[in-house]
């Protein structure tokens, strides 16, 4: 059982393999897409003669791409492993996991292949046509299978953070789309409910979905890495419960200021604020990965500061005096990459590189692409969301000035733009040396000689300092 | 394989087998106030402090922001005054009874059904004198009654009112502005009716069963 490469990794090694292969395949294309979209916005002559790539369709198709392909099938795959290695036994149900990923991402391609022939909803983070909904939420739920059966069916009584918010994510999407499905597409109401509908969906699906895929995945690799029981971890059970009540509340969020009853947009502010405690609690239980060994702890320790930086920001932006002035300009844009990319995506690419050698037995094949990844990540991701905020803070006081002509609103903020596009860049080089470098290792399985190396850990905690 | 795992960047070490991390998880929650002494007691003390101010922040926000959770307050502004009730459009509330209730019978278009529900837009009681389309809704209509040069008698018009038998128990304030709303809505052009009006009319005329046509037509 102490052995840290453990049978139960080869066992149950097929369906996360190929969760994480697909999700790094999206992540290249809506990379490349994203570019594209971001092209579009300081040069709009770009490909725009071509129907299927208009900026609104190719932006669209980017955050599908991003959201549904990379972030779902990465977040998925790693709670699986991750409540697989808790249950020490291999995962039960497998073929439904397989299964379901191949109609996940069928699902998510006839999405894109939709968005671009124009049934894209107009609804932020929900890009998905109506037609796939359904077939999405039943694959999400076999994929989901295994991940519940090694939460509920675990050889020990005792359950760690990870498991909470695995299990969490697990159960809530199906909840989220269905819900968002029935109350947006079924039987869609009229005007502001719609708004709040589609509001709500947008920030659960944040809160309630994505934000603890990522903290099951941070979670597990900060306690590994640092070999020690997490300080203050009597709070995290508060820190989780908080994340859920508060979490679905937060959805009137962007609507501060809109045509909607104030209660709505006032309780939105208040669960902004009081969410803070989530993010305090999981700050201080994951401080160790700041200086823990290993690139996987330093992607992580980059996506909770990013975490925790987006979360502020967006508590001290949601009250009404700022958030008329910061809605609808570059500056929600800033917040969103930070929390898509600077949070959960870092800490999917640290669970990737900290799973991947355990789940094929393989060391990755190049430890410099590796470190090159990490590097890439940090410097897109501070320029990516830098570039954005001097954006915006060029744009703000020209939007609100009703003098200042638009064209010359875009004129000022043409070279932060160009920054963005260069952001993106950069993080999609790094992408292609994870995809590249992580197919290559794969293909390694095959190739029995060369073990990769495992120190045996410590059994328990270690008392030192 | 560079024979010195400990620097690959390939595999990045476990410091503590999965067994090993639950147990060390376990023992935390149940040790939770001796042994490391003071640092360890302080920062409990810190983070419920935090909470508590935020809560206390929470409740503040909420009872000055939120216009009593009114669905007609959209000014998170608006001052919630301290012993009035906050000042709504009736015409707003009018259209949400109208919705509630009324439309299920008079249709949104308030055109009614032929032969069954009399229409509200341009029938002469609807735009009539008050005292008479007050009582109606007050204390509801039977038998037949002609609008617009139609007799309706097909079935009754509910009890509106806080009278004796009423289906619906509606406050004077909801009658005078469901009343106000039809009498301005569909091209309809009468005059506001107040509470006041549908008190002084609801106190004077008592308990009593549904009004006729020639009971309203005697009410000048
Ligand atoms: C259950 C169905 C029903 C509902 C609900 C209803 N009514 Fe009526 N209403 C009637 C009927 C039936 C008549 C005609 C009664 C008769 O034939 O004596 C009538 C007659 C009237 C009349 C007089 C005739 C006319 O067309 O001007 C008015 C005014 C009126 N209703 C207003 C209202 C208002 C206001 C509401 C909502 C508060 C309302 N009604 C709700 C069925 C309904």
């Amino acid at each position: 059982m102490t052995s840290e490469h453990s049978p139960n990794d080869a066992a149950s090694r097929w369906p996360i393999l190929m969760l994480l292969l697909a999700g790094s395949v999206w992540l290249v294309v809506s990379g490349v897409l994203g570019i594209i979209a971001s092209v579009q916005v300081h040069t709009p002559v770009f490909l725009s003669g071509c129907p299927l790539l208009t900026h609104g369709r190719v932006s669209a198709l980017a955050e599908t791409s991003f959201v549904y392909g990379w972030l779902a099938n990465a977040g998925l795959g790693l709670a699986l492993w991750v409540l697989g290695r808790l249950a020490g036994e291999p995962l039960r149900a497998q073929n439904w996991a397989l299964i379901g990923t191949a109609f996940w991402n069928i699902g998510v391609a006839v999405a894109l292949a939709g968005v671009a022939t124009g049934d894209a909803t107009g609804f932020a983070l929900l890009g998905l046509p109506r037609y796939v909904q359904l077939e999405m939420i039943f694959s999400y739920a076999a994929v989901a299978l295994p991940g519940i059966l090694a939460w509920s069916g675990r050889l020990r009584r005792v359950s760690f953070a990870s498991h909470w918010y695995a299990a969490a994510a697990l159960f809530l999407f199906p909840w989220l789309l269905s819900v968002a499905h029935v109350v947006l597409f079924a039987l869609p109401p009229r005007g502001v409910v719609q708004a709040i509908a589609a509001g709500w969906y947008a920030q659960g699906a944040w809160t309630l979905w994505l934000a603890p895929l990522f903290l099951s995945v941070a979670y597990y690799v900060v306690a590994k890495t640092t070999g020690r029981a997490l300080p203050s971890y009597e709070f995290a059970a508060l820190g989780f419960w908080c994340l859920v009540f508060v979490g679905g509340l937060t959805g009137g969020r962007h609507l501060v200021g809109g045509p909607v009853p104030a209660w709505i947009s006032a309780v939105a502010v208040v669960s902004s604020a009081l969410l803070s405690f989530h993010v305090i609690v999981v700050v201080l239980n994951l401080r160790g990965a700041a200086t823990a060994p290993g690139v996987s702890a330093k992607f992580v320790a980059f996506g909770i500061a990013a975490y925790a930086l987006g979360a502020g920001a967006d508590a001290a932006t949601s009250f009404l005096g700022v958030a008329v002035k910061t809605e609808f300009t570059y500056f929600d844009e800033a917040l969103r990459q930070l929390a898509l990319y600077g949070a959960a995506t870092a800490v999917f690419l640290g669970g990737i590189y900290f799973a991947v050698p355990r789940i094929t037995g393989k060391a990755w094949l190049s430890g410099r692409l590796v470190r090159a990844h990490l590097l890439l990540t940090f410097a897109g991701v501070v320029l990516l969301v830098g570039s954005l905020v001097v954006a915006s803070l060029v744009q703000i006081p020209d939007l609100l000035d009703a003098k200042v002509p638009f064209a010359q609103i875009t004129r000022e903020t043409r070279p932060w733009l160009l920054g963005v596009t260069g952001a993106l860049g950069i993080l999609l080089a790094g992408n292609i040396a994870l995809l590249v470098n992580f197919y290559a290792t794969a293909c390694e399985i095959l190739n029995l000689s060369k073990p990769a190396a495992f120190e045996a850990p410590a059994a328990a905690e270690t008392h030192a300092s | 394989m560079s024979g010195e795992p400990l620097r690959d960047p390939g595999v990045d070490q476990a410091a503590i087998s999965d067994e090993g991390l639950l147990d060390a998880h376990e023992r935390a929650l149940g040790r939770q106030h001796h042994e490391d002494g003071a640092r360890y007691r302080l920062l409990p003390i810190g983070i419920l402090f935090v909470l508590s101010g935020l809560v206390l922040f929470a409740g503040t926000y909420l009872n000055r922001y939120t216009g009593h959770y009114s669905a007609l307050v959209f000014n998170e502004n608006a001052k919630p005054s301290m012993n009035m009730a906050p000042k709504v459009d009736p015409l707003a509330v009018g259209r949400a009874q109208f919705k509630a209730v009324c439309i299920t019978c008079h249709q949104e278009s308030g055109l009614g059904l032929p032969g069954i529900y009399p229409p509200l837009a341009g029938s002469e009681w609807a735009n009539g004198p008050a005292d008479r389309v007050v009582r109606i809704v007050l204390y509801g209509l039977k038998g037949p009654v002609h609008v617009a040069g139609k007799e309706f008698s097909a079935t009754a018009m509910p009890v509106f009112g806080q009278v004796p038998g009423s289906a619906y128990n509606w406050s004077d304030e909801k009658i005078a502005a469901v009343l106000t709303f039809v009498r301005q809505e569909w091209g309809n052009k009468a005059p506001a009716i107040t509470a006041d009006e549908v008190s002084a009319i609801r106190k004077a005329v008592g308990a009593r069963k549904e009004m006729t046509e020639a009971e309203l037509l005697e009410v000048k």
